[in-house]
């Protein structure tokens, strides 16, 4: 994986995309138990494009140059799938910015922080996402007064309440 | 029915407790820790996966930067 991340730093420094973190199952693996999952979610900040749309065409294009294949919805580079994920709302745009900086092994790396990774599983709101969020709350260092600014302004608290008292 | 409850009951509390205790100390692991042991658990749970026609990839880690 700390080749994957060395790849997906390049990118960044590039200017493919504007900024990444790590997400999903594996952003939420750095605050609790390790959790089974088959691919690294990566948030990106996408460059814009004349139309406003957010594509991933010219960040495939230049991973598919360098001979990463594509495997259903992922890239694999370096061995792991990685699943690019443009952030598209407030929330995640407000994750990626405030991700933390952090290493894996030797390689410099962003992780979303656990109150936003809690809060995207409440606006994702699958089962599995509320297993996470029982998870977060079992194991994880909640910073509980950042986490209810965060519900608070992404009209959450409602959903969170519902969740946790289940 | 309750001299059976006193003799089981502290018995699976005390299981509860060490199960709480392993999962706190698995999310206390170092993040690599970690990645190694979702490897781990992509070989176990792959093979299941496939046989069920879901496609599962299990991590090639062998190519990690050498210190």
């Amino acid at each position: 994986m700390e080749r994957t991340l060395q790849v997906l730093n390049w990118l960044e420094k590039e200017g493919i995309f504007g900024r990444y973190a790590i997400g999903g199952a594996m952003g939420a693996t750095f605050y609790v138990e390790p959790l089974l999952t088959f691919d690294l979610d990566i948030f990106v900040l996408l460059p814009e494009t004349a139309s406003g749309l957010l594509t991933l065409t010219p960040l495939y294009e230049v991973l598919l140059e360098r001979g990463y294949k594509v495997e259903g919805e992922c890239v694999n580079i370096e061995g792991v799938p990685v699943q690019f994920l443009p952030v598209y709302n407030a929330l995640l745009e407000e994750a990626l910015d405030e991700a933390a900086d952090t290493h894996y092994e030797k390689t410099p790396t962003r992780i979303l922080r656990a109150e936003h990774l809690v809060a995207i599983c409440l606006q994702t709101g699958r089962a599995k996402d509320r297993q996470r969020v029982q998870l977060f709350v079992e194991e994880a260092a909640l910073d509980e007064a950042k986490l209810s600014d965060i519900l608070t302004r992404h009209g959450l608290e409602a959903k969170w309440k519902q969740w946790i008292s289940e | 029915m309750e001299a059976m409850d006193q003799r089981v009951n502290p018995e699976i509390t005390r299981l509860l407790n060490a199960k709480t205790e392993r999962r706190q100390q698995l999310a206390a692991l170092s993040y690599a820790e970690k990645v190694r042991i979702v490897v781990q658990l992509q070989s176990m749970a792959a093979p299941i996966l496939r046989r069920r026609g879901k496609a599962a990839v299990v991590w090639n880690l062998e190519n990690e930067v050498e210190g």
